[in-house]
């Protein structure tokens, strides 16, 4: 897990006539995509230290290593930026990542498995699951809670869920 | 214009009774409801109402902060959730 990398930010075009680039940033404080040290290329082959210099409309202005010229600026435009999963920091109990949630296998307490979390989402009242049922094109969402969700084991790639009646047999 | 204080906030009829029948049960379950112009009431504190978004049921947990807000605050109707980067989240 530690060696995964995680989708923080993207190149959206040059700004000025100094090699600096338009950097669209997708942490949850968008000037700290500079915090976890050189960001990469999807592949992993580039790297760069981000310096950020100003605050634009909907994006930020960056000095990125080695890019020294408007013309290598224009040629980055559309690049996808990286960072190691292990650059984040630790978290204190019962907080996650949503990359470590994400893909998790979902577990019923019997040991059976029901499917997979497709994503974490969170639209202002608390944070929510939404699992992937096997064989079946519809998805569920739960409240990430410990009474929904006693067992969180991103070791093994597993959760345990207790889920609230009637969720399941209405989609069944 | 806000609306009149004497009139009370306003809630449908059937999102009272749900809660208060969820409440006398103490079930751990999601109330389906579909009234996202009802406010939340200091008694839903603790419930989970699902709120329709206009094509599924989004779990909505209700916390004291939430108390006069209106539950399709909390019920996107847009599906755009951005990525996750280092986003977090925590179990409560």
């Amino acid at each position: 897990m530690s060696n995964e990398m995680i989708f923080v930010g993207a190149i959206v075009g040059s700004f000025g006539v100094n090699g600096e680039v338009r950097l669209k940033s997708f942490t949850s404080a968008p000037e700290a995509i500079s915090d976890y040290g050189p960001v990469f290329n999807e592949n992993g082959t580039r790297s760069f230290i981000v310096s950020l210099t100003g605050q634009l409309k909907n994006a930020l202005s960056a000095k990125l290593s080695g890019v020294l010229t408007k013309e290598d600026a224009d040629a980055l435009r559309g690049l996808q930026l990286f960072v190691p999963r292990s650059k984040f920091p630790k978290l204190p109990d019962d907080e996650y990542y949503y990359a470590d949630l994400t893909n998790l296998g979902v577990f019923d307490a019997g040991g059976v498995q029901i499917g997979k979390v497709k994503s974490v989402q969170n639209h202002g009242a608390s944070d929510i699951l939404e699992i992937s049922q096997l064989g079946k094109i519809t998805t569920i969402l739960l409240p990430f809670t410990r009474q929904n969700v006693p067992t969180v084991d991103t070791k093994a790639s597993r959760i345990v869920i207790n889920p609230p009646d009637g969720l399941f047999e209405d989609l069944s | 214009m806000s609306r009149s204080v004497w009139k009370g906030p306003f809630v449908d009829s059937y999102v009272l009774k749900k809660a208060e029948v969820s409440l006398e049960g103490g079930r751990n379950e999601v109330i389906k409801i579909w009234s996202r112009r009802s406010t939340i009431l200091p008694q839903f504190v603790g419930l989970t109402f699902g709120v329709y978004n206009g094509r599924k049921h989004i779990p909505v947990m209700i916390s004291e902060d939430m108390i006069g807000q209106k539950f399709g605050e909390y019920s996107p109707t847009r599906t755009y959730y951005g990525h996750g980067a280092d986003k977090k989240a925590k179990r409560k």
